[in-house]
């Protein structure tokens, strides 16, 4: 990880830099998703939109069955995210496994690796129970609504998309090597003496040289 | 109503023990949005996929974090640059660790490469917005107010300074170029700063002749005992060997890059002797590290012929350092200055180069890339009392300087 670099050398003598002592920051990933609990509650899409979405797009006598899953999503959030953390919670973790799994038919890969990302390990039946009852409430959508309910969660990523400099041209080009002439062959430039095994004429061609 | 800078609009906020309103400044540590940023780790040097995953999370961390920030108004932003500590670490490690273009090249996967990209991008963003000091009409902060803030928050020193060039300077100089000037001109203190590294730098130097178990001729002190053993890099273990190229080849991109973004910088440099300490360095290092090169019996070939060519691009960008500081402080001012007053600067030339004289092998090198009589020739046009004898005793100089290496490629070439 220590390549010797000159900026290396100027934070570690010099004094007019603050010193960056990166020890015992060695646990900022945990911490971080300990955090990230917390941070979840902010996100703009609640629970309760995603209901009133979900009841609006459906028949009146769908609503029954539709609350039923909707109940499973926020228990399997319950058990996900931890009871300790209180309803608000649990309702934006809900909102989180509503967002991975509204285009998803299973527990996949990656979503396993986000759920865990954010809220460390967790029961994997409840994944698959949140999963599940995700599938049945889109099952009931039509293509249309399929497709206003991916909007919905695109709308709120967008917000990024209008940050500082997104419209800046940015390169990714670095600076590289330059291109050099190649290591001369036995540290002769373009000389092409025959090379010889036999040390001691070898040497005496040396002295040769040298002498001559 | 015209719009006050960032630095002294008053918000007003409830308090959240009694409810009562007040006003806080924009700028303040309340204000600051509780957000926990974590430290930038480089790529791991293989494709271990635990490794890989690890990587991956941590940069993705900072990737959605840099967007957010990014998102932020005008003025939870500044709160958030100024007020997070975890923040400006981040920025700070990622300079740091991120991997140049010429570091030894690792196999990645697709993915881990489009993480790094994305980084590199917002990572650059953020430090443009940093430097940036009017955003728009409505929000900006009195320029004499951001110069301060720059520097008493540590939001630029000069290792961040060198590493932003050396990392985003060849795709985005412009801007690049617009950021640094930026904040040299608002907070002068940089300069005073970079006058105070620069004797680190030729420590820097120093260093790397003493790990070559060669003698730097300036530093005053006794050669230590212990360090009396290595008498040349001959004597250096391939690994040692490898990082002194390494350290050399960084260390002379980078100062590059600087320059090359910040010509400005040029006469802080020169203030401590810069040309001739660097070309004493050269001609010390250069030529000995070459011939070990050249004899090591390297196992793998492509090694050898990978740390030649470090060394040989190292080579070539002291030389240009060089260049672009002789340009800066003679050569454009001589250009630009009326006939009258072009005199310091010759005398500056003249000088500079009558101190090289002895420096055979840098001064064929640098001529080779940048012909000195040219420059002569500029002299000669744009003063009309120049000293013919320095002159031609500096050309002369230059031009021992080729006859040595003529004599030694003759027995090849020459005649029977």
């Amino acid at each position: 990880m220590a390549l010797p670099r000159l900026t290396g050398a100027l934070r570690s003598f010099s004094n007019v830099t603050k010193q960056s002592d990166y020890n015992g920051e060695s646990d900022d990933l945990m911490k971080k998703k300990s955090k990230l609990r917390e941070y979840a509650l902010h996100f703009d899409l609640t629970w309760k939109k995603i209901i009133e979405f979900v009841l609006h797009n459906v028949d009146k006598k769908e609503e029954a069955g539709i609350n039923g899953d909707l109940k499973d999503i926020l228990q399997a959030a319950r058990q996900i995210v931890g009871a300790e953390y209180g309803q608000d919670a649990v309702e934006s973790g809900a909102v989180f496994l509503f967002k991975i799994f509204h285009v998803k038919e299973c527990v996949g890969q990656d979503e396993t690796k986000a759920i865990k990302q954010m809220f460390g390990p967790f029961p994997p039946s409840s994944a698959t129970a949140a999963c599940d009852a995700t599938c049945r409430i889109t099952s009931r959508f039509t293509e249309e609504q399929l497709a206003d309910l991916v909007r919905m969660f695109e709308v709120k990523n967008g917000d990024t998309a209008r940050g500082f400099g997104k419209n800046i041209i940015f390169s990714l080009d670095m600076y590289d090597l330059d291109r050099s002439e190649e290591l001369p062959v036995n540290g002769e430039n373009g000389t092409h003496k025959p090379i010889s095994l036999d040390y001691c004429r070898f040497q005496n061609n040396h002295l040769a040289t040298y002498q001559g | 109503m015209p719009a006050l800078p960032l630095d002294e609009l008053q918000i007003p906020i409830k308090d959240p023990a009694t409810g009562k309103l007040r006003t806080l400044p924009a700028l303040h540590p309340d204000k600051k949005t509780e957000r926990y940023f974590v430290l930038y780790k480089p790529p791991p040097k293989a494709c271990i996929p635990a490794l890989v995953e690890e990587y991956l999370e941590r940069a993705q961390f900072i990737a959605d974090d840099l967007d957010w920030l990014l998102a932020l108004p005008y003025d939870k932003f500044w709160c958030q640059v100024i007020f997070d500590d975890t923040l400006q670490k981040c920025l700070d490690s990622y300079l740091c660790f991120a991997p140049r273009r010429f570091d030894e090249l690792v196999d990645a996967s697709p993915a881990l490469l489009r993480m790094q990209e994305r980084l590199h991008r917002c990572i650059f963003l953020t430090f443009l917005r940093i430097s940036t000091h009017k955003e728009s009409k409505d929000h900006f902060i009195t320029p004499s107010v951001f110069g301060e803030i720059l520097y008493d928050n540590f939001l630029f020193d000069i290792p961040k300074l060198l590493d932003l060039c050396v990392l985003f300077g060849k795709g985005n100089s412009a801007l690049l170029r617009k950021m640094i000037e930026n904040i040299f001109t608002q907070q002068p203190n940089y300069y005073s700063d970079l006058d105070e590294t620069v004797p680190t730098i030729l420590q820097v130097f120093s260093n790397i002749l003493s790990k070559c178990g060669l003698q730097d001729g300036s530093s005053a002190e006794p050669q230590k005992l212990e360090e009396k053993g290595r008498v040349s890099p001959c004597g250096m273990a391939l690994q040692e060997l490898k990082d002194v190229v390494f350290y050399l080849c960084d260390t002379s991109t980078t100062l590059w890059a600087f320059l090359d973004i910040f010509p400005q910088a040029s006469q802080t440099f020169q203030k401590h002797d810069f040309l001739s300490r660097l070309a004493s360095f050269y001609e010390l290092v250069i030529p000995e590290l070459e011939s070990v090169i050249k004899k090591w019996t390297f196992e793998e070939s492509s090694l050898q012929a990978d740390v030649w060519r470090r060394l040989s691009h190292a080579r070539k960008k002291l030389v240009e350092i060089s260049h672009i500081i002789v340009n800066q402080t003679c050569l454009q001012p001589i250009l630009e200055n009326s006939s009258d007053n072009i005199q310091p600067f010759v005398e500056e030339f003249l000088q500079v180069f009558t101190s090289l004289v002895q420096e055979k092998r840098f001064l064929r090198d640098y001529d080779e890339l940048f012909p000195v009589e040219d420059d002569v020739s500029l002299l000669q046009q744009a003063s009309s009392s120049l000293d013919e004898t320095r002159t031609s005793y500096i050309l002369s100089a230059i031009e021992a300087a080729w006859e040595g290496a003529r004599r030694r490629k003759a027995p090849v070439v020459g005649p029977a």
